[in-house]
């Protein structure tokens, strides 16, 4: 039979008090600017930097014409047709679904899928196309945080996830993030470059699990 | 016995001379261990006051440590805030009847796992397949692993011994048709054929890298995604992780977070940190229905009132075996334990117990490599040291005290200690080749069987001095 929770805990109490020693791990110092690295005067120079060193394929927009021509760029020619969609916040959803049907794609909107249908639409996807809760310039991180209408399944289960955030989505530093403690979705990610492994003889092989593309576009006015 | 090591109490010297013997091993571990140990540097060197913020990582786990009854508590309330369940496991047979009795509770048959060292700890796969439970690993060298039968060699490359060829025919037998040894083409069937896996199975087991009291938070980290897949796919989520995880606030976590990549491979983070907060919430469309949080003591809680406290800071990232120059020469199996390297040596006789694995104390040269390595700048030298006292004191040989009185002896008397330097060298000159005495004769045999000893000079140090 299983030990009972305050028996389990008594003996923790014990061990802590016997193996305690006068003056250590009493408290833990403020730890200041210790470790803050920062992302220098351009965060968008250098979260394409840090981006790219970890494989992604960073984009800057400065326009909707422009956002649209680069999705162009990435999704035409490449062989799939189904879409998972979700529209970044600060755009008008419709006018990027209309952008994205036009480059002959099937479109899934994620707004619209019934929770009964939703497992397979994912499985099946070849692209997913989503928004962004930040991005982190330090190390060139895109920061993905679960909701209703924003599944966890849109940057993990296709092959290429293209994801688009505004420049002020930029956050300097890892720090950044955890600061004041905010109030956590049943999922937060951290998403830096395409997914990899080095489990043969060390050769990287991306895409093992995760997308094995990622995309970030950058959208300069917004 | 106990649980921990259940079949691998083995020859630690004759796995050790297999190892030496394997070219295949011994190129492996040399592409690993320098890739990897390049990697640590340049991730310190990355940071501005690397220094400062291990040294602040190492003040955090001190204080975690230090009240971890409380912060336990704190963990458990969190979890049960969310929804989530909270079970606490004494040792490796608690675990696995804990998570059986989940998965039968649950109706779950089709289990996928993403890589846990702390499942290996507790040999959770054997018990859910004899339970009659299909269970996949599913980081790609753990799934090689899984399907070859083995165990895991490192930290962060589990299947570092395997090669190119040998993936292939494991993957090959499995699948029953034959692979080319690309690794490309290889992983990205051994993508498909977890993609399946991903798609049928009804619950995932993950362990914990950390985990927050505050928000009871649990922290995983992967390259390949498969820690996300597991928290994605199934309706039930069970982590199990040793309570030396946890770590008391949400702003501790980044402090982590920016060390562990860095130490391990030299990357500015992992490619994916994932932080799950309880199960799916209402409205959601993906994320398991039932969370479960598996705290397992195993043994920790005797290693928390004991010396040897500090080595529960390890947030395994496998740089002490990276660094250590007898894990380059070895790899991971020859030491036996679930947990290899420096690490391995300190916690293998801890949880197991120090009688049955006497060698692994003195698998070191003491050199530091390890510690200088280690993210939260564990002490392993000292630790190590502090196990052979340990071994000292249990199995006081009465034969060996009496040469170390002799010794002392001759230290307090110059003219006795000049007089056996002088046999000494005269004795053992000729038996010596290259400067290096391969055989002694009489008791120093057993040592010499695994070392050779410096040969004594010619003339002494002091004899020489005189002279200048």
């Amino acid at each position: 039979m299983a030990i009972s929770r305050s028996d389990f805990l008594a003996r923790i109490r014990d061990a802590v008090a016997a193996g305690n020693r006068a003056g250590v791990g009493t408290d833990i110092p403020r730890r200041g600017t210790i470790g803050y690295q920062g992302a220098g005067t351009d965060p968008v120079a250098c979260f394409i930097r840090e981006l790219e060193t970890a494989g992604g394929k960073p984009h800057v927009a400065d326009g909707l014409e422009a956002l649209c021509a680069c999705l162009t760029g990435i999704l035409q020619g490449m062989p799939g047709t189904s879409i998972l969609f979700e529209s970044p916040a600060f755009l008008d959803g419709d006018v990027l679904a209309a952008h994205l049907r036009s480059l002959g794609k099937q479109i899934t909107c994620i707004d619209e899928l019934p929770a009964t249908e939703s497992r397979d639409s994912f499985f099946a996807a070849d692209f997913g196309v989503s928004g962004v809760e930040w991005l982190i310039a330090e190390t060139g991180s895109i920061v993905m945080a679960t909701r209703p209408g924003r599944p966890r399944s849109t940057s993990l289960l296709p092959p290429v996830h293209v994801a688009i955030a505004a420049r002020t989505q930029i956050m300097a530093d890892l720090f950044d993030l955890f600061d004041g403690s905010p109030a956590l979705p049943s999922c937060l990610t951290l998403i830096t470059g395409p997914s990899k492994t080095g489990d043969i003889e060390l050769r990287l092989v991306t895409g093992v699990h995760g997308p094995g593309e990622v995309h970030v576009v950058i959208c300069s006015w917004a | 016995m106990s649980d921990y090591a259940r079949h691998e109490h083995h020859d630690f010297t004759g796995g050790t001379a297999a190892a030496l013997r394997d070219d295949g091993l011994q190129a492996a571990l040399v592409r690993l261990t320098s890739t990897l140990m390049a990697g640590n540097r340049r991730g310190y060197a990355a940071l501005a006051d690397s220094n400062a913020l291990r040294d602040h990582a190492k003040r955090i786990k001190e204080h975690a440590l230090a009240h971890l009854d409380r912060y336990l508590e704190q963990l458990e309330a969190s979890v049960l805030r969310l929804g989530g369940k909270v079970h606490w496991a004494e040792d490796a047979a608690d675990a696995r009847s804990i998570i059986l009795d989940i998965a039968r509770h649950s109706g779950c048959k089709n289990i996928v796992k993403s890589k846990s060292m702390t499942s290996e700890e507790v040999h959770l796969n054997p018990a859910l397949e004899a339970a009659g439970l299909d269970v996949a690993e599913t980081d790609f060298g753990e799934f090689i692993i899984q399907l070859a039968g083995e165990r895991p060699s490192h930290l962060v490359a589990p299947a570092v011994h395997h090669t190119r060829e040998s993936v292939a025919r494991v993957l090959s037998e499995h699948l029953g048709e034959r692979l080319a040894d690309d690794p490309r083409s290889l992983a990205l069937t051994g993508r498909r054929v977890l993609r399946e896996k991903f798609r049928r199975a009804d619950m995932g087991i993950t362990g914990a890298n950390f985990a927050v009291a505050e928000t009871g938070t649990i922290v995983l980290i992967t390259n390949e995604g498969n820690g996300r897949l597991t928290t994605t796919c199934p309706r039930v989520h069970v982590a199990l992780m040793g309570i030396e995880k946890v770590i008391p606030r949400l702003q501790d976590l980044p402090v982590f977070l920016k060390l562990l990549a860095r130490a391990a491979t030299g990357q500015t983070l992992s490619v994916y940190t994932t932080m799950i907060t309880g199960p799916r919430r209402l409205g959601e469309l993906d994320g398991p229905d039932e969370f479960h949080l598996v705290l397992l003591d195993n043994g920790r809680s005797r290693i928390l009132s004991s010396g040897f406290r500090e080595s529960l800071q390890c947030i395994r990232c496998g740089a002490c075996l990276n660094a250590c120059p007898v894990y380059r020469r070895i790899g991971g199996h020859a030491y036996g334990g679930v947990y290899s390297g420096p690490i391995g040596s300190i916690l293998t006789p801890l949880y197991d117990s120090v009688e049955q694995n006497p060698h692994l104390p003195h698998a070191s040269s003491l050199c530091g490599a390890c510690q200088a390595a280690c993210p939260v700048k564990i002490n392993i030298p000292q630790m190590l040291i502090g196990l052979r006292e340990l071994q000292h004191q249990r199995q006081a040989n009465r034969l060996e005290g009496l040469a170390y009185k002799m010794w002392s002896a001759m230290l307090r008397r110059p003219w006795l200690y000049r007089l056996a330097l002088r046999l000494a060298g005269v004795f053992l000159w000729p038996l010596a080749k290259n400067g290096w005495l391969q055989r002694l004769p009489g008791p120093g045999e057993g040592w010499t069987s695994v070392r050779d000893f410096p040969a004594p000079a010619r003339r002494s140090f002091r004899d020489r001095w005189r002279d200048l």
